[in-house]
């Protein structure tokens, strides 16, 4: 009879954002296992809260299902003799699984004849696969941060408190750190401390709801929206979104009781980001907007118990602010005192990276980067503004009001710029060249900060690359992934033509006064290859999310030093490869790289002599060829990828033709030299879009 | 509840626990952790239960008694358990409803925070406790100390006695806290906040402070040499409060502040190291002891720290990884 399991970690409150990771961890860990074990089971549900990791099936079977393996001895001629008896190898085998040797039998591989035989292996029972499945989920918690306690070796996100592992009613032995498995679990903190006893995993749920724990993430979530939208309601506003601060809200509580606070309406002369950070930042308290969506002196803060009277903690809520916002505004007025221009030789007491130097040094760096990208990208209107813009971009790091809030960098320097009476289209770039800062986040609606934002960013990769700390695996304390897809959407999304690699060199160029004591690993790839390596790997991982990896790779094999032409050729080729005429194209060009590649390398270089063709089908592959030519070099200017591609399918009949009739390996040195040329070529008339041979022909007939 | 009345409150409901409660310690610190009652006890394998308040002086933080909120020297209530008893949380909820913070009738709650002490190469995790959204204290489960593992882990609690008892008593400059009836901070310490900013901001006098800075650290190494680590450990705090008068003052580069830490920090990890030898040679005398408070923590999987301290070979401390380096504006 199918029973449920429950696994409940209990544990001192746990940091917010390492709860749905850890579930994940938790229900992975526990699927696994059941499935090696082959234990059927239904549903696996999650539940968690700052003091709970829970993980329920449904239906678990009695035991692991049986099943018979074949297992293979010794080889055929190993385990018999001539006379076809068994040799002391079969025997030892046939021991090892208890069996006779005329149970033996015999199974031919790729390999040969061996020796098999049949083995039952039987399931399990239910309890004993989970009792060990629990145990490995519990300590395989991937954290990002864990602590040991008391007196135990174990580690955990938090000390861990109680633990809960039923199957059906029977409990099962576990053990974690300082705790041992039961059935008993507890509800909120403070309006139900008592201890209580689980009868059956499916009464969870429903018992921590009379317990005042709403233990489903997505429950909780729904219900704290659904009264903080009550509460902005109640409070004359609507709330301000922020889906972040929900999720973390969720997670700070087990049961959400919003409050609605106010604040003295003079402070909403200060800019309302510095507004929703203050509330935000350190307190987690949602902002509240006015129908024309301006700020309202009104706050929503979520409290984890529903106190007796909320006026009394409303005081305490509001006080804390009040200090916050006199803090903010002390910022504000002291940070305009000093005009922007003047901090900017500050920057020189403020380490940017240490071999790297200050922010100053990158300040001065990445200005005659923008400068030079304002140029290469045609921009050239824009330098004075760039010039301007770009020495005043980082300033704002050195103000008070920064400096207690990392998060409003840009955004002070732009209110400080405008306050100082810098034009608009300066305090606008300040701003923008941050932008975006994150993956959903808008790009730069102007030139000046787009080319900031870039030089900004290229210096990072470069410097940071060329002394050697690339990011590895999961470690990339400067955000260089981020960096690098940032680069790639403004490049095209402002549709800026220049060429990669030559600003990978004017940025390693300037960086060059701090490199010079920098000694590389032997068999290390030089900066600029490293740099450009990582560019084509975040091109792959962002434009495999809506075209087949197979095409990216194709595309990117020809070059990606024009980004917005190498994305013009990705989507000129990807509708085409999977149409029916596609495949054959890809196997004729196949064709010609093969025969490029084997024996190309043996031929000097040079043109194809068109004298020198003999037969009529090469005479006139060359004429279709060398038209196709010049019209692919048309289109390819024009950026009509798609029209090249069709320039290209044009020539399948004749090169089809070619090959069925010409010989290329010919006798005549000459000859087939000629044509081993002229296949390079047809190769390169190809490579101008994509490098074929990387598209799977398999896949593409699909 | 007067702002003594919460220091003899707190007191009481942590010696009724077993705590020992000891004064104050009479040297300068940043911190209650710095008191060789935290920052060396927390080392090794004896167990340890203390309470005390601990005047810290913060000179970057002095405000010449202008600021409702900042102060050069304010109070910590610091109690350190360990081990950390496996209701440590309970009995410090405990402790704020002696004080008059009922969890029914406000908001309660443990809040992530990581703590970490470059100049002691010290780190640990816990929570900062919010009431009302106020922090009111620090909540850590040291992990790391002079850069040795803590075994067992000790618990450390610090209120911040000015925020709580602005709190309890409704005001908002900390200078309105009543002490006692009829006296308030303000005729207690706002003229020793005038004069210590003014010294520490303006009056210091860094050439004498860079040279007390260099005996003071070379008083803790010989000392450190001649096994003496606890008068040692009194140096590497003189040293700790110069530079820290110094950096207030403004007179060590960004350049050269990291290595003034670390010569800080250096120093504090000999005598750690100092104080586990010396405790091993005397045999833990402590572990000799009944001396518990709170729920003890049972040993179910791994080996008791009695058993880890065996293991540990004393003169070389295990270096936590260099905190990773994150560029601000990148």
């Amino acid at each position: 009879m199918a029973r449920d399991l429950l696994l409940e970690v209990g544990a001192e409150e746990i940091p917010a954002s390492f709860i749905v990771p850890a579930l994940e961890d938790l229900k992975r860990v526990l699927s696994e296992r059941m499935a090696d074990a082959r234990l059927k089971h239904g549903e696996v549900r999650t539940f968690g809260t700052p003091r709970r990791l829970a993980v329920l099936v449904r239906d678990v079977a009695d035991a692991g299902e049986d099943v018979t393996k074949e297992v293979l001895g010794p080889s055929a001629k190993a385990a018999f003799d001539a006379q076809g008896k068994a040799t002391k190898a079969a025997e030892k085998f046939a021991e090892s699984l208890k069996l006779s040797v005329d149970a033996l039998g015999r199974t031919t591989t790729p390999k040969g004849e061996y020796v098999s035989a049949r083995v039952e292996e039987k399931g399990r029972p239910a309890d004993a696969i989970l009792q060990d499945a629990v145990h490995a989920a519990v300590h395989g918690i991937n954290f990002k941060k864990s602590m040991r306690w008391g007196d135990v070796d174990t580690s955990f996100a938090r000390p861990v408190q109680w633990l809960v592992v039923l199957l059906g009613d029977t409990e099962l032995p576990v053990v974690l750190g300082d705790v041992k498995s039961g059935r008993t679990t507890y509800g909120h903190r403070f309006l139900a401390p008592a201890p209580i006893a689980l009868k059956a995993p499916a009464d969870y749920e429903a018992t921590l709801e009379k317990a005042h724990v709403l233990a489903d993430i997505g429950k909780r979530r729904a219900s704290l929206v659904e009264k903080l939208t009550a509460a902005a309601q109640s409070a004359g506003g609507q709330l301000m979104e922020d889906e972040g601060l929900v999720d973390q809200v969720t997670n700070l509580v087990e049961l959400p009781s919003p409050v609605v606070g106010s604040f003295d309406p003079r402070h909403l002369d200060l800019p309302p980001e510095v507004l929703v950070q203050e509330m935000k930042s350190h307190q987690r308290y949602f902002s509240l907007l006015d129908g024309q969506g301006k700020l309202l002196p009104r706050f929503i803060a979520v409290s984890n118990t529903p106190v007796r009277d909320a006026q009394l903690s409303l005081r305490g809520y509001e006080r804390v602010l009040r200090a916050r916002l006199a803090d903010g505004r002390f910022f504000f007025d002291e940070d305009r005192k000093t005009p922007l221009g003047d901090r900017v030789e500050k920057l020189g007491r403020v380490m940017w990276q240490n071999q790297l130097g200050t922010y100053l040094e990158k300040v001065e760096r990445f200005r005659s980067l923008a400068g030079w990208l304002a140029q290469a990208t045609g921009r050239a209107g824009e330098a004075a503004t760039v010039e301007r813009a770009a020495t005043l971009s980082k300033a704002d790091l050195v103000t008070g009001m920064v400096g207690e809030f990392p998060e409003l960098q840009g955004v002070m320097g732009r209110e400080y710029a405008k306050a100082g009476g810098e034009p608009d289209a300066v305090a606008l770039a300040i701003y923008e060249h941050y932008l975006p800062r994150g993956a959903e986040d808008a790009l730069p609606t102007q030139d000046a900060g787009a080319l900031i934002g870039l030089a900004d960013r290229l210096d990072s990769l470069c410097g940071i690359f060329a002394i050697g700390k690339a990011p590895s695996g999961a470690a990339d304390p400067f955000a260089l992934r981020r960096a690098c897809l940032a680069i790639i959407r403004i490049v095209l999304g402002r549709g800026y033509r220049f060429s990669l690699s030559a600003a990978v060199d004017e940025a390693l160029r300037l960086l060059a006064p701090k490199l010079v004591n920098v000694k590389r690993k032997p068999g290390e790839a030089a900066p600029r290859e490293q740099v450009l390596e990582f560019f084509r790997g975040r091109l792959k991982a962002l434009w495999g999310e809506h075209h087949r990896t197979d095409v990216v790779e194709a595309v990117l094999a020809v070059g990606f030093d024009d980004l917005v032409a190498a994305k013009k050729r990705l989507e000129a080729l990807s509708p085409l490869v999977g149409h029916s005429d596609f495949q054959p194209l890809a196997a004729a060009f196949k064709r010609v790289v093969n025969i490029v590649e084997k024996q190309g390398k043996d031929v000097a270089g040079g043109q194809t002599n068109p004298q020198r063709f003999t037969d009529e089908p090469e005479k006139n592959l060359h004429t279709a060829f060398t038209q196709a030519r010049d019209k692919v070099g048309e289109r390819v200017r024009a950026d009509d990828f798609a029209g090249a591609l069709r320039e290209i399918t044009g020539l399948k009949p004749a090169v089809d033709t070619f090959f069925d009739k010409v010989m290329v390996m010919a006798e005549d040195k000459d000859l087939r030299e000629n044509r081993i040329r002229f296949l390079t070529e047809i190769g390169a008339l190809f490579n101008q879009v994509a490098d074929f041979s990387k598209i799977q022909a398999e896949v593409a007939a699909a | 509840m007067y702002f003594q009345d919460l220091i003899l409150t707190l007191q009481k409901h942590w010696a009724d626990q077993g705590c020992i409660v000891t004064q104050s310690y009479d040297l300068e610190v940043g911190a209650g952790t710095m008191a060789p009652y935290t920052f060396l006890h927390a080392l090794g394998p004896e167990p340890w239960n203390v309470a005390y308040v601990q005047p810290s002086r913060r000179p970057a933080d002095g405000r010449f008694g202008e600021n409702p909120n900042r102060l050069f020297q304010h109070h910590q209530f610091q109690v350190i358990l360990k081990p950390a008893p496996k209701n440590v949380q309970e009995l410090y909820l405990e402790s704020l409803r002696k004080v008059g913070l009922d969890p029914m009738e406000h908001d309660i709650r443990f809040v992530e925070d990581d703590w970490e002490s470059p100049t002691l190469g010290a780190w640990g995790l816990g929570w900062e406790v919010w009431c009302d959204g106020e922090e009111v204290t620090q909540f850590t489960y040291f992990q790391q100390c002079g850069g040795f593992d803590c075994r067992p882990v000790a618990a450390e609690l610090t209120y911040g006695l000015e925020r709580l008892a602005r709190y309890l008593q409704n005001v908002e400059s900390v200078f309105d806290i009543e002490w006692v009836k009829g006296v308030k901070y303000r005729e207690v310490f706002h003229a020793n906040e005038v004069e210590m900013s003014k010294y520490a901001l303006h009056e210091s006098d860094p050439q004498m402070l860079f040279a007390l800075f260099d005996a003071y650290e070379k008083e803790c190494k010989r000392l450190i040499e001649r096994h003496l680590p606890l008068p040692a450990y009194d140096y590497a705090l003189k040293c700790s409060h110069a530079f820290n008068l110094l950096d207030a003052r403004g007179a060590i580069s960004v350049t050269e502040r990291a290595n003034f830490i670390k010569r800080v920090r250096d120093n504090a990890r000999l005598c750690a190291e100092g104080y586990l030898q010396m405790r091993e040679r005397l045999g833990y005398p402590l572990t000799k002891t009944p001396w518990t408070v709170g729920e003890q923590p049972p040993v179910l999987e791994g080996k008791p720290a009695s058993d880890y301290w065996k293991t540990v070979t004393l003169n070389k401390p295990v270096e936590k990884k260099e905190k990773t380096e994150v560029a601000r504006g990148a």
